[in-house]
């Protein structure tokens, strides 16, 4: 009995391990991102070099296909493990660093002065680091690289609300609170090398009176 | 009767007189302690930044989501103040009890279920060491990790070590999720920077990224070529784990001779693998952020070797240890 027992187990983790395009990777609107349009250029390319040539359009359309029906029919496999995954927490998710994120967002919080402009916050800033436990934590981080996508933006909307609630008890002066991410694209070995410096944009601009935090 | 049984018998025989070996259990309490000062870590890590409010407790009671929670959560009465901090404590005790060996079937189903009911309030805030911790605790639910290294051996027998035997079949459990985590997150790596044709490009631009890094690490553009080698060391090695488990076979069923067995089993894949991981593993928490992660997977690594090769390894660190030198 011991020996069926270990054996399902097995059977069910190597099942649950088996590689999907769950979550946002199955969202259509989440591979108009540049590093995902990058990827699939670079591999529209390279099957190219290889012989087979390809469009990015058409790759892109057969991969959203291919991985829909994978996914579906994993899906099906996984119906009878689900109980047992949830009720002992067997998740097999493993998608880890799947690729780099060429256009990252850098959180960048702001507060309103007289009138004047103030950083308090810049991720990985050593200067700007107001509440940096919390915004620096591994399970913020997870947040905020999270709410750099576009599906997330009520999310993102209730972080602000919270940042702006503690910003609100921090800086009895302060008048507004700005929230945002700086959008840029990460810079090549050979960039870095010459100076150059990345240009950017602000995204996901959020700004809060702070007199309705307090 | 192996002529009658069949190849899918005799393998099956093999299967249940393998699941029936026993062995003394100093690798299943090193992946005791390992796991059980992850969960202490992690929970204690989110108290000590006061992160506890914010994101596991309710928008209405001052988080930064509405929360729902796990069946756990919902039974106790949903993601409120008291619920939450409830299962805080009582997941931290547990993971004291657990590291110190003290009911350890117990505390590890306790972690488990306080480990799973808190990352799963708010899933944006979930790491994948997570589901990891929460792996290795129902491994420890169905494993005996309490024969050795623990109060409870202390207390039966008056001293920290025993000899007494457990069941060796949660050991190669733990060595197959290992196997598993690896070779899966090996094979999600679809990025064209993992491979060659994407010049091995990936850590460098990973280590780009501000949710993950320490601080600035344009610095890297200066040695990018060590970072290529990293990235493809990091890709192969996590593609290739499944030959561990056939080192291990190879190893175990060594009475079978043959020149291609004893040549694999000369290769010793399973230590070069183990060092090559510990590498990898104490690089991490040097150069990201990412929590416990380290810690949690480290804590398998015992478990590749059986007690007595942990012993040998135990003697042989003791005799170069300097202060043993020292001392003469």
């Amino acid at each position: 009995m011991r020996a069926v027992l270990v054996a399902a187990h097995l059977l069910a983790v190597i099942v649950l391990a088996i590689p999907d395009a769950g979550g946002v990777a199955l969202r259509r609107d989440a591979w108009a991102n540049p590093t995902v349009q990058a990827e699939l250029e670079g591999w529209a390319e390279r099957l190219t070099s290889w012989g087979m040539p390809i469009e990015t359009p058409e790759l892109e359309q057969r991969v959203y296909e291919i991985a829909q029906s994978w996914t579906q029919a994993l899906h099906t496999l996984r119906t009878p493990l689900r109980p047992y995954r949830d009720v002992f927490g067997v998740r097999q998710t493993w998608r880890m660093f799947v690729a780099p994120h060429r256009h990252p967002g850098r959180l960048h919080i702001d507060i309103e002065r007289d009138g004047q402009w103030r950083a308090i916050q810049i991720a990985r800033s050593d200067q700007h680091d107001w509440r940096a436990p919390q915004l620096d934590h591994v399970r913020m981080r997870a947040m905020l690289f999270r709410y750099g996508w576009k599906r997330y933006r009520r999310r993102y909307d209730a972080l602000t609300r919270w940042i702006a609630t503690k910003a609100a008890q921090d800086f009895p002066e302060a008048s507004r609170v700005r929230v945002r991410l700086f959008v840029y694209q990460t810079p090549s070995p050979s960039q870095v090398r010459e100076g150059w410096e990345p240009e950017g944009r602000f995204s996901q601009v959020v700004t809060h009176r702070l007199e309705d935090f307090r | 009767m192996s002529r009658i049984l069949g190849a899918p018998g005799r393998a099956w025989l093999r299967w249940v007189d393998r699941i029936g070996r026993r062995e003394s259990g100093e690798a299943l309490a090193l992946f005791r302690i390992g796991s059980g000062a992850a969960v202490v870590a992690s929970v204690l890590s989110v108290v000590m930044a006061g992160l506890v409010r914010p994101i596991w407790i309710d928008a209405a009671h001052g988080g930064i989501l509405p929360l729902t929670g796990g069946w756990l959560v919902q039974a106790l009465g949903g993601a409120t103040p008291s619920v939450v901090w409830g299962l805080v404590v009582v997941t931290l005790l547990a993971g004291v009890t657990l590291t110190l060996g003290i009911a350890g079937r117990v505390s590890a189903l306790v972690a488990a279920q306080g480990m799973l009911a808190l990352t799963s309030l708010d899933t944006d805030t979930r790491c994948s060491y997570d589901p990891l911790l929460v792996n290795s605790l129902w491994l420890l639910v169905l494993a005996d990790s309490t024969a050795t290294l623990s109060v409870q051996c202390r207390r039966r027998h008056g001293r920290w070590m025993d000899a007494r035997l457990v069941a060796a079949w949660p050991r190669y459990l733990i060595i197959v999720q290992l196997v598993v985590l690896y070779t899966a997150t090996g094979l999600h790596k679809i990025s064209l920077s993992w491979t060659p044709g994407g010049g091995f490009s990936a850590l460098y631009y990973i280590l780009q990224q501000p949710s993950w890094q320490h601080g600035d690490m344009t610095w890297l553009a200066h040695v990018y070529p060590v970072t290529q080698v990293g990235t493809a060391v990091t890709w192969i090695w996590e593609l290739t784990w499944p030959l561990v488990l056939l080192a291990l076979y190879v190893r175990s069923t060594a009475e079978r001779g043959g020149r291609a067995r004893r040549w694999f089993d000369r290769l010793r894949l399973r230590t070069v693998y183990a060092v090559i991981g510990l590498g990898i593993h104490l690089t991490i928490p040097l150069v990201m952020v990412v929590g416990p992660f380290s810690l949690v997977t480290l804590a398998y690594y015992p478990c590749l070797f059986r007690a007595e090769e942990l012993r040998a390894m135990g003697r042989g660190c003791a005799r170069r240890w300097p202060w043993r030198r020292g001392g003469g």
